[in-house]
Order: C-alpha cells, then structure tokens, then sequence
C-alpha cells in the first residue's frame, strides 16, 4: 500500500490547521456532505497516477488519460451519487492535504487505511485487500523464495510506503533501499543496484507480465490486514457521504468487481500501453510538458521581474517612518523567501491559499515561482541600482527629474544592463525549477516524463528525451538573451 | 536694484562630525558670473552642491528667488531645480542613450516637451556648443571636451535662469580645457548667472564679475578679481595665491 508521510506535508497541515481551524469545524458543525456534493453535481476524486494497474496514464483515442482500477471504482461512486466524476491528478504526497483544503472531494488511489489516518479522514470501507510480493530478475529465480531469502542483499521499495517499512523491520541482515518511484526501483532492479523490490501484488504483476525478464515471488510479510487493504477517504465528519458510498463498496466487494472487472479492464490498458513504447509515440505527452513547462516559466519571469523591481525600489526606500517599515517588510520577505525551499512555498500557495481562494493548480505554481523568483530577482535589482553610479542620479535630480523618474529613465535601464547576465541565469534557473510543480499535478516536463515512465516501464529513455528538451530550451533561452546583451552594448 | 537669485544665509553643512561649511552667508544677483576659488577641501563643491540641494544643508537657509529650498518639499524642490542647470566635473552623461537622448529626456519627461519641439532645441543646443554632428553618437564615444560641452547643452536644455558649474574643466586632459571654458565665456557674455567652482585662474580673472574666495569653510573675501588678484585682503588669500602659478 502507497502510505507516505510526507514530513514537510504534515508540518504544513498542522499549521493550517492551527492557522486556520475554520475548514475542520465546519465539516463538524453541519454534515451536508452528502447533499453538497449532489447539489454540486460533480465529485472530484483526487489520485496519483504512476501506480499501475490502480491507477496510471494510458493513451486512450489519442488523448492521455487516467486509468485503472480505482478509476472504475471512482466511476461506480459517482454513477451511485447520481453525479459526474472528475478526476484531479497529483501526487501521491499532496492527496491528503488537497483533500482537507477542498481541493478535492475524495481519494481513491490505492491509500490503506492506517490509524494515523483515520484522525485526518474518513475513510470508507475497504474495497480491495491486497498484499505483497516481491519482484526479482528472472535469472535469480532459483536463488530467491520469500524475504528470508535476501540475506546479505538489498531490498527496495517506495519510500514511506507500507511496504517500505515492512522491508526494514521484517528482514535481518538485509539491506533497504528506498525511492521515491516504481519505475525507478526497477530500473535499479535490472541494472542490479537492487536484488528485489516489495511492491503489491497487482503492481508486481502488471510489471512481471509486461517484462519478461522480472519475475515476482510471494514476500510472506507479516501484514495486519489495515495495511494491506484499500479504501476511498473523504473529509472527516462526512458522515452521510461515507455511508452513502459504502453501500456502493459492500456491493463492489459483494459482486467481486474488483477482480471480475476492474483488474482485467486494468491490464487491458497496460497492454496498449506497451503495445509501442517509443518516445516518438508519446510526443504528445511531451508536447504538453514543454508547453507547460513554457507557459509557467515565461509568466513567472514577467511577474517575478515586475516583483523583484518593487521590491528593490522598496529596499531603497528611506525617509518617513512609512517608508522605513516598507523596506523592513520587504526586506524580510527576500530573507524568507530565500531562507525556504521552493517546493514548499509552491505547496503554501497551492493548499495555504486554497483555504481561502481556490486557485488552479497551474495559477497556483505560477503565483509560487513568481513570488520566489521575485525575491532573487530584487536582490539582483538591488545590486544592478546600486552600482549605477551616483553621479548619474545626480545629473538627473539637477535637471528636475523625479525621484521616480530617475530610476525609470536613467538608473534601472542602466541597472538592467549591468544585471542582464545574472538576470538571463536566473531565467534559466527558472526554465529548470519549474518543475517543482510536478508535485501539485501541473503537466510540465518533469510530470510528463514520470506518466510516461510509468506508461512505458521504460525508466532511461524518457529522462533522456527531457534533458534533451530542457537543454534545448534553456540553450534557446540563452541565445535570445545574447541577443539582447548584445544590443544593449554602447560601450 | 533687482532681486537676488540665490540668497544664502548662515549656511552650515556637517558630515558627521567634520564640519564641511560653517557659516555662509551671500548673495547672486541677476546676470553675475561668480567664480568660487580656494585650497582643495575647503568646501567648494559642497557649497555649490547645496546650492540645488543636491547637499541638504545642516543648518541655514539657501533662497532661489526668494523661496528658501530648505523649507519646500520634494516636488517644489524639483521645479525650482528645472531653473538651476548644474555641470558637473565628472560629466555624468547617460551611457545608454545618444547624444541627443541625453538633451532631449529632462524636457520631454520633466516639461512634457513634444518630442519635435524637443529636437529642435537640442540641435540647437547642440550647433550652440559644436557639436551637432555627434547628436547620435553614444556619449562613449565622445572625448572628455566634447562631453562637456554636451553636459552644458543637455543642462541648458530646461532653459535654467542659473548655471552651476561644479569644477568642470578638472577632469579634462589640458588641451580640452579651452573648448569648454570657451562655451562658458559666451554663457557669460549671453547674460546668463553663473556659478562656478574652479581651479583656472584665468578664467576666473577675464569672466568673473565676483571672486569667492573659499577655505576652511567660510568664504573668507568676496571682491572684484582685479582687487582678489591685485591686492588680497586676507593672509589667507595671499598665502592661496602665492603658491598658484599665476
């Protein structure tokens, strides 16, 4: 079971919760959770589509799609709810925050219902009991039979997983190794990094009978049954939605639709998948990526640029008492903003002002790598002004321009010029740090190469084409700021 | 008799704890060319840089005409600087724009100036001081002489009532100098206020109709040059002379 504790997540939750304590108490106060989402007429089932067959991309006439068993599911509940089904994708980490903020309605991406859990959701009852197996190359068939036998090897599996933990306290004198994909645990695999990865038994035989060369053996891990089971969350005190739906989950596991349906439509998919698992065939994918990956980079330069002035002139400003707390405020932000990771203010905007605003997942990372880009870009500001020299300013302020006027004619167009190198790096870094809203589900470069990874079960091949891509746009990028750098010499 | 143009009264300025200026108190009547002469360091520049305010004086009072700058905010402030041109040693020209640009941007941006309007004048300016065939050159390109000449233009550009001239022959290799005392000589005979710092003695002889002779931060003699030159009141103007090569 996908079972990831999200460190950074649950700090963030916390604070939001404290923060704003509004969001639980108004599911507590009045549970109209059922007849909300009726009236809304739509449910949004948030999932993490790179865990076949649960959940994963398949190209469906020509269009990527969300597939899989827990999608059938979802489709079931929502046709049961008399609603429409929308699925929200994003990663595995961010479901329970995007739950809790409203993001989205409910979760069906293969999540187990722990203790832990319970005290943020509720969940319904399980749909599909699972368990572990363990896949190895095929050559190593007669040397393996369950996790005993890895004595002196090495275990992977996904990190902050059910199984991961199982990997590291049920075994002795076998070494883990944890990360973050399934596909890149058993690309580790085939090139012997690893001896085996535990993974459940529908993922392993989705990889086993797409890969003649893996074969999977059983664990015989000593699971509660909690760990090993799915089941659909929804917001805590949804008490009316939550049994409304486990009708529909009694019936599902009554009729054993999970193996009777949703598995074999499951695997059909995975076969067209890997009907042709060449990069060219997914051009469209990566497309999209690049064309993401575009849009977020060249608004977040602009409004990171139009930020970054502002708060250099702030920085600058100095007189009255207004003034001055202007430039401390300013000056705090760049120290902040500077002083924290990117990933985490892209999921501060996302789930933080979501609480408030809900904003799209794509307007979101904007905002985020706007507002940090801001803070780099006012520092360089800061410094292009300050080695404008004195004089200049002085010519000007002796002919009556304006303090405004000055900076606008005569200093930042210098500034500019002087900065221009640092600023061209820093729209580089841009083109490269957008990717961090892979987290938040935007479909820029770095999402799209991991659902075609997943697609495919080809692990190299799809990093390769986007480092290709970045290099040729960030080397594009460069160019055109020659270009510019160019032009401005008159001296 | 007319009013003054500047009126300076008790004025004091400090950095930190070195007092620059002490106590000046003097006046600029219309049409006077004052040279302000002395040793280095006894508080020329900034004196003349008070004069714009460019320098906020400590204590004092610094009129142009009649309205005490010291008391004004930032946007009278402004206005009242449109009317005093202010040439400075190190040129300061813009290096991102032309020659021309240079002239034309305080008109269009701080006069609305219409941009024909605006290059007519500066071609004018620019015939004024010889240099029209450099309007759209870049100011790198350009010798020192000739920057100057072009810094004069782009400050008469407003149409000042005074110029301030802030050492400006100082950073000029010698045989450039000429050129631009020249330009300002025919400011002068124009009839144009002028005020200037500078270290060319014959220059302040031929042009000046006042010598402000500077040191320690006081203007220790304010005479004619023939008298200043001729018959120095103060041992401290006789020592200062005594040691220039006249």
């Amino acid at each position: 079971m996908k079972k990831r504790f999200g460190l950074l997540l649950a700090i963030i939750v916390a604070l939001f919760m404290t923060v704003v304590p509004l969001s639980t108490q108004h599911a507590q106060a009045a549970d109209n959770s059922l007849e909300k989402i009726q009236k809304k007429g739509v449910l949004v089932m948030g999932t993490s589509p790179d865990y076949p067959p649960y959940e994963f991309q398949a190209t469906v006439n020509g269009k990527s799609t969300v597939v899989g068993m827990d999608v059938q599911i979802g489709k079931k509940v929502a046709k049961d709810l008399g609603v429409k089904l929308k699925i929200k994708s994003m990663s595995f980490d961010s479901l329970l925050v995007a739950l809790q903020t409203g993001k989205i309605d409910m979760i069906i991406s293969g999540m187990n219902p722990t203790p832990a859990r319970r005290k943020n959701v509720a969940f319904t009852h399980v749909y599909y009991q699972g368990g572990y197996d363990i896949v190895i190359n095929k050559a190593d068939k007669a040397k393996y039979k369950n996790k005993d036998s890895f004595k002196g090897g090495t275990l992977g599996a996904q990190t902050g997983t059910t199984q991961y933990n199982a990997v590291k306290k049920q075994t002795k004198n076998t070494a883990s190794k944890g990360m973050t994909s399934q596909s890149d645990l058993i690309l580790a695999l085939q090139s012997h990094k690893l001896d085996g990865v535990a993974m459940e038994k529908p993922s392993a035989e989705a990889y086993t009978s797409n890969n003649k060369n893996l074969a999977a053996i059983p664990s015989d891990f000593d699971m509660s049954s909690d760990a090993t089971s799915s089941a659909i969350a929804f917001r805590k005190g949804s008490t009316s939605l939550v049994n409304k739906v486990n009708k529909t989950v009694d019936q599902i596991k009554k009729e054993n639709l999970v193996k009777k349906q949703y598995l074999p439509a499951a695997g059909k998919y995975l076969k067209t998948n890997t009907v042709n698992t060449s990069m060219g065939h997914y051009w469209q994918a990566f497309a999209t990526g690049v064309e993401y990956t575009l849009i977020i980079t060249v608004c977040s330069v602009f409004f990171g640029f139009i930020i970054g002035i502002l708060l250099a002139l702030a920085r600058t400003a100095k007189g009255n008492i207004f003034k001055t707390a202007l430039r401390w405020v300013s000056t705090a932000y760049v120290e902040f903003i500077r002083g924290t990771p990117m990933m985490v203010q892209v999921m501060f905007v996302y789930f933080g002002l979501g609480l408030f605003v809900n904003l799209p997942a794509l307007t979101s990372g904007i905002i985020a790598i706007s507002l940090n880009s801001g803070a780099y870009v006012a520092e360089y500001i800061r410094g292009g002004i300050n080695s404008v020299n004195i004089g200049q300013t002085e010519a000007a302020r002796s002919l009556g321009m304006s303090n405004g006027a000055t900076m606008r004619y005569v200093v930042l167009p210098q500034a500019l010029k002087n900065i221009w190198p640092s600023l061209g790096n820093e729209f580089i870094t841009l083109i490269k740090d957008s990717s961090i809203v892979s987290i938040i589900g935007v479909t820029e470069l770095i999402y799209q190469s991991n659902i075609v990874r997943s697609d495919t079960y080809r692990g190299v091949a799809p990093i390769v084409v986007i480092m290709v891509l970045y290099f040729i746009l960030t080397f594009t990028a460069s160019r055109i700021l020659n270009y510019f750098e160019r032009k401005m010499q008159h001296d | 008799m007319t009013k003054p143009v500047i009126e300076v009264e008790s004025l004091a300025k400090s950095f930190g704890d070195n007092k620059v200026l002490k106590d000046i108190t003097e006046k600029v009547e219309p049409g006077q060319v004052i040279v302000v002469i002395g040793p280095s360091g006894g508080g020329k520049s900034t004196f003349i840089r008070c004069l714009n305010l460019l320098e906020t004086p400590t204590a004092g009072k610094v009129a142009f005409e009649g309205q005490d700058l010291t008391t004004l905010d930032q946007k009278s402030v402004n206005k009242l600087r449109e009317k005093m041109g202010m040439v400075f040693q190190g040129f300061n020209l813009f290096p991102n724009m032309t020659v021309l640009e240079n002239i034309k941007l305080a008109p269009m941006k701080v006069k609305s100036v219409d941009d024909a309007a605006a290059t007519k004048r500066a071609h004018e300016l620019l015939k004024r001081v010889g240099l029209d065939d450099h309007a759209d050159s870049f100011p790198s390109s350009l010798s020192g002489g000739q920057a100057q000449r072009v810094a004069i233009a782009r400050a008469l550009a407003m149409d000042p009532k005074v110029m301030l001239f802030d050492e400006p022959t100082s950073a000029l290799d010698p045989e450039m100098v000429g050129e631009v005392l020249n330009i300002m000589q025919e400011l002068a005979k124009d009839g144009m206020t002028m005020v200037v710092v500078t270290h060319e003695m014959g220059f302040a002889k031929e042009v000046a109709d006042r010598i402000w002779f500077m040191a320690d931060g006081y203007i220790q003699e304010n005479n004619t040059p023939d008298q200043f030159f001729a018959h120095p009141e103060t041992d401290r103007a006789k020592d200062f002379l005594s040691k220039i090569l006249m």
